[in-house]
């Protein structure tokens, strides 16, 4: 297990790696001058190419590269260009907002979706096997910037029953500001959970050993839960995996539309501005999550289904 | 862990609660804090000195001050026009060269840090000058000496009439304490400076914004309403909803045709208050692309954009421009008090026969890049549409707005529309987007004189150094006139409109004055508002 363990810990160096050279290529391609951008666009020349020489901007690219790289190893990933704050003490600051709406709309949106699974699963053809399915097509076919507008007028503005923007400072009010945008990632969570439980339990039900649990008299719920859900969580497992994910990236727009602080939308600003030490952090952060979530799913698989650690 | 159905409603019943207690803290109405809601994702300085991005102003302009100020929402047309502040009197040399400011006495600064001296005043322009964001316009000074302890002199390379406008009153002069500085030490500084204004900082918080809180140690009239929160909020939508739910007083409106109207449909109890002139919206023509080095061409362009109608299409807040100084400007002009041949009345006929005349019967086509900002996107978009009927097929390659001003710092555009802020100091504009020494270049290293006037062409290098180094303001204000009517013959820049700044404000909040000019932020030390 532990060998296993450092094998794909290994797997995810050169995927780091790629990623980081990637980002650092990406935005040198971009058009658009971080100085220009920092300074404002009336800035006179000799202001630009003072900043560009304070910032490390003027030395070659491969410099850049290598100064960047060397940063990563000892864990310095430079000062944000705009504000001069370090870009991990931005990353620190912002980070628990993101991890914390992430977890919030996962929990979210297990609680509903599993269940809704099984209820259309165990009601096929039936009047909420049709709802679960109306509302898996709603679910995927609306935006998370939409939903998430859509919440905030209604919810926010007309009932005035949750706070429009920011993420709240004690444990009630960050439960308070919390709720809405946790929601709207947690619709399509449901929606895909939902629909993903439904087929994989409706695929268990059908197999012998159900069939034989069933002749041997073992109750309906005892039947649903113990053999057909239990037995549909692999591939339910890797749906969570993927949600998880989805969610992290869907967390980008939840954070601009709800004004909600977080990697999101410091990435978002970063962006638009070119400050590149503050991308290419943001971006090793959520490689690093990916990374991290892929090799929990990986360990997960081994625990849940014993062929994959035979094999 | 398994989740039982008693577990479940347990957890619901939690959460249900905590929601209860978030509404009541949440929309809980505080007549002693006034919350502006910015248009951007953070702030980055409360340093005056450090601040880049407008937005870090409505900070600072409630916590600094400079030497003289104008009044209260408007900028000062003369020198005569600036208020004592910092500085209680001040007076110049014949040969406006060398200036003295007698200080006021018993100014505080913020958290006792002590009495403000001349060795502060010293101080902060010394750092303005080595160190500030903004150094060009104080590249004049040669020298800032203190004369005594409450009176400081000011020695320049060249005279400079307008001092007051160009360097005294500006956010990098702003006085902050020196002995804060070297206490907190520079870098803690940039988010945690100290002056003398009329609220102070309590917490700069990059996730939320900026706390602050009315300074008890005042010189003047304290602050009405005692906390100010500046919150960040972006995007848009939830900029807007935050005001209309009530979550903030003010907000950064967003400059689009239609915005205004959409908004007070929803509460038309809502205030609006905006700068004239704002922004100045002009189009460079690059004179290096052909058929634009053609005098008649740019003659047809002129009287192909109606540039009333362009100013009417982004009303409330837009503004029709003559030349490049709004009209009330010291050096603007009414466009009946131009000379007829330069009024360019909006006339397709006409502009059709300049484009025939310069052997284009059949009309021109070419690339325009444009920023996707909303600002600059409608402006153009409008522009398209009005001088198609002429024969000019401008085809808008619309994008990111960081990559366009980088684009257009390396000459890659045709017709460059910029949009920026001037105080009525004419000279800036015309150093700025019309010198030979702001030329743009390919590498990206030159200005933001787009159109390569006074390269291409000759320009208005002589009056504009002549203006630069006069010695009284009337010889000034008729040099800088003299510009505008140059520019209105050669038309390397057409001032498309004036653009206000413009923040929305709740019914409740008064502010104890009239916004009519000035930077596209403002003071709340006179501010009420009701519950």
């Amino acid at each position: 297990m532990a060998r296993y363990l450092l094998l794909r810990l290994g797997d995810a160096i050169p995927t780091l790696f790629l990623v980081l050279t990637l980002v650092f290529i990406a935005m040198r391609i971009l058009p658009g001058d971080p100085a220009l951008a920092a300074l404002g666009d009336a800035a006179l020349p000799e202001q630009l190419a003072e900043f560009r020489e304070r910032m490390g901007l003027n030395v070659p690219l491969w410099q850049q590269y290598f100064n960047f790289l060397g940063g990563v190893l000892t864990l310095d990933f430079g000062r944000s260009l705009l504000s001069n704050t370090p870009v991990l003490t931005l990353i620190a600051q912002n980070l628990p907002y993101t991890i914390e709406l992430t977890l919030a709309a996962m929990a979210m949106g297990i609680v509903a979706g599993i269940p809704m699974g099984v209820l259309a699963a165990t009601n096929r053809n039936k009047l909420p096997d049709a709802g679960v399915r109306l509302f898996s097509l709603i679910g995927y076919a609306i935006p998370d910037f939409f939903l998430g507008a859509l919440l905030l007028i209604t919810f926010a503005l007309n009932l005035g029953w949750f706070p429009i923007n920011g993420a709240g400072t004690d444990f009630a009010s960050r439960m308070h500001h919390i709720f809405l945008p946790a929601l709207t990632l947690a619709f399509v969570k449901a929606a895909f959970l939902g629909r993903l439980t439904r087929t994989s339990l409706l695929e268990v039900l059908g197999k012998d050993y159900v069939r034989t649990a069933r002749a041997k008299g073992a109750r309906e719920k005892r039947v649903i839960y113990n053999h057909g859900l239990r037995n549909a969580m692999l591939p339910i497992t890797t749906g969570l995996g993927l949600s998880l994910l989805s969610t992290l990236s869907g967390s980008v727009a939840v954070e601009l539309v709800f004004n909600r602080p977080g990697i999101g939308r410091l990435l978002i600003d970063a962006i638009a501005q070119r400050d590149y030490a503050v991308i290419q952090g943001g971006v090793l952060v959520f490689a690093v999550f990916v990374v991290l979530i892929n090799l929990l799913m990986d360990l997960v698989y081994v625990v849940v289904d014993p062929r994959v650690r035979v094999s | 862990m398994a989740l039982n159905r008693r577990s479940f409603l347990e957890l619901a019943a939690a959460t249900t609660a905590l929601t209860a207690i978030g509404v009541q803290a949440s929309h809980a109405q505080d007549a002693d804090t006034l919350r502006i809601g910015i248009a951007a994702n953070g702030p980055r300085h409360s340093d005056p000195n450090l601040t880049t991005q407008g937005s870090d102003n409505w900070a600072t302009e409630q916590m600094y001050e400079q030497l003289v100020r104008p009044d209260d929402g408007r900028f000062a047309l003369t020198p005569e026009e600036y208020l004592p502040t910092l500085a209680t009197e001040w007076t110049q040399s014949e040969d406006a060269k060398s200036w003295t400011f007698k200080l006021r006495e018993g100014v505080q600064f913020h958290r006792n840090y002590g009495e403000m001296t001349s060795e502060d005043v010293v101080f902060s322009f010394e750092r303005a000058i080595k160190e500030g964001t903004n150094r060009t316009i104080l590249s004049n000074i040669e020298s800032v000496v203190a004369t005594g302890p409450y009176e400081i002199a000011i020695t320049l390379k060249q005279p400079d009439v307008n001092l007051l406008g160009t360097s005294i009153f500006n956010n990098n002069t702003s006085i902050v304490s020196k002995k804060a500085y070297e206490e907190i030490g520079g870098e803690a500084f940039a988010t945690d400076a100290v002056g003398t204004g009329p609220y102070e900082l309590v917490q700069f918080d990059p996730e939320f914004g900026t706390r602050l809180k009315r300074h008890e140690g005042y010189w003047g009239d304290k602050a009405k309403i005692a906390n100010v929160e500046c919150v960040y909020i972006a995007d848009t939508t939830a900029r807007t909803l935050a005001l209309l739910a009530g979550d903030v007083d003010i907000i950064e409106a967003v400059r689009a045709p239609g915005w205004i109207d959409s908004i007070l449909q929803r509460d038309p109890t809502l205030k609006i208050d905006m700068t004239t002139p704002g922004s100045f919206n002009t189009l460079h023509i690059n004179l290096t692309r052909k058929p634009f080095d053609n005098l008649l061409v740019r003659q047809a362009l002129m009287h192909a954009i109606d540039r009333p109608a362009v100013a009417a299409a982004l009303a409330p807040m837009g503004g029709v421009m003559a030349g490049l100084q709004p009209d009330f400007f010291p050096a603007g002009f009414k466009t009946e008090d131009l000379p007829a041949e330069l009024q360019y009345p909006y006339d397709p006929e006409k502009s059709k026969a300049l484009l025939a005349e310069a052997g284009f019967p059949n009309g021109i086509s070419f690339d325009s890049l444009c920023s996707q900002r909303e600002d600059y996107s409608s402006t153009m978009l409008i522009v398209q549409e009005l001088i198609r009927p002429a024969g000019f097929n401008m085809n808008l390659i619309i994008g990111d707005h960081t990559a366009y001003h980088a684009d257009n710092r390396s000459d890659k555009n045709t017709l460059a529309m910029h949009s920026s802020s001037y105080p009525p100091i004419p000279t800036q504009i015309y150093f700025q987007q019309l010198a030979s020494a702001s030329e743009v270049k390919s590498d990206g290293s030159g200005g933001g004189n787009y159109s390569h006037y006074g390269v291409a062409m000759p320009g208005i290098d002589d009056l504009l150094n002549q203006a630069l180094t006069a010695s009284d303001y009337e010889t000034y204000l008729d040099l800088c006139k003299q510009i505008e009517l140059q520019v209105l013959r050669d038309l390397p820049l057409i001032g498309l409109s004036t653009l206000g700044f413009t923040a929305v404000r709740s019914a409740k909040v008064d502010l104890g004055y009239e916004v009519e000019s000035g930077y596209a932020r403002w003071r709340f030390h006179r501010a009420t508002k009701t519950v």
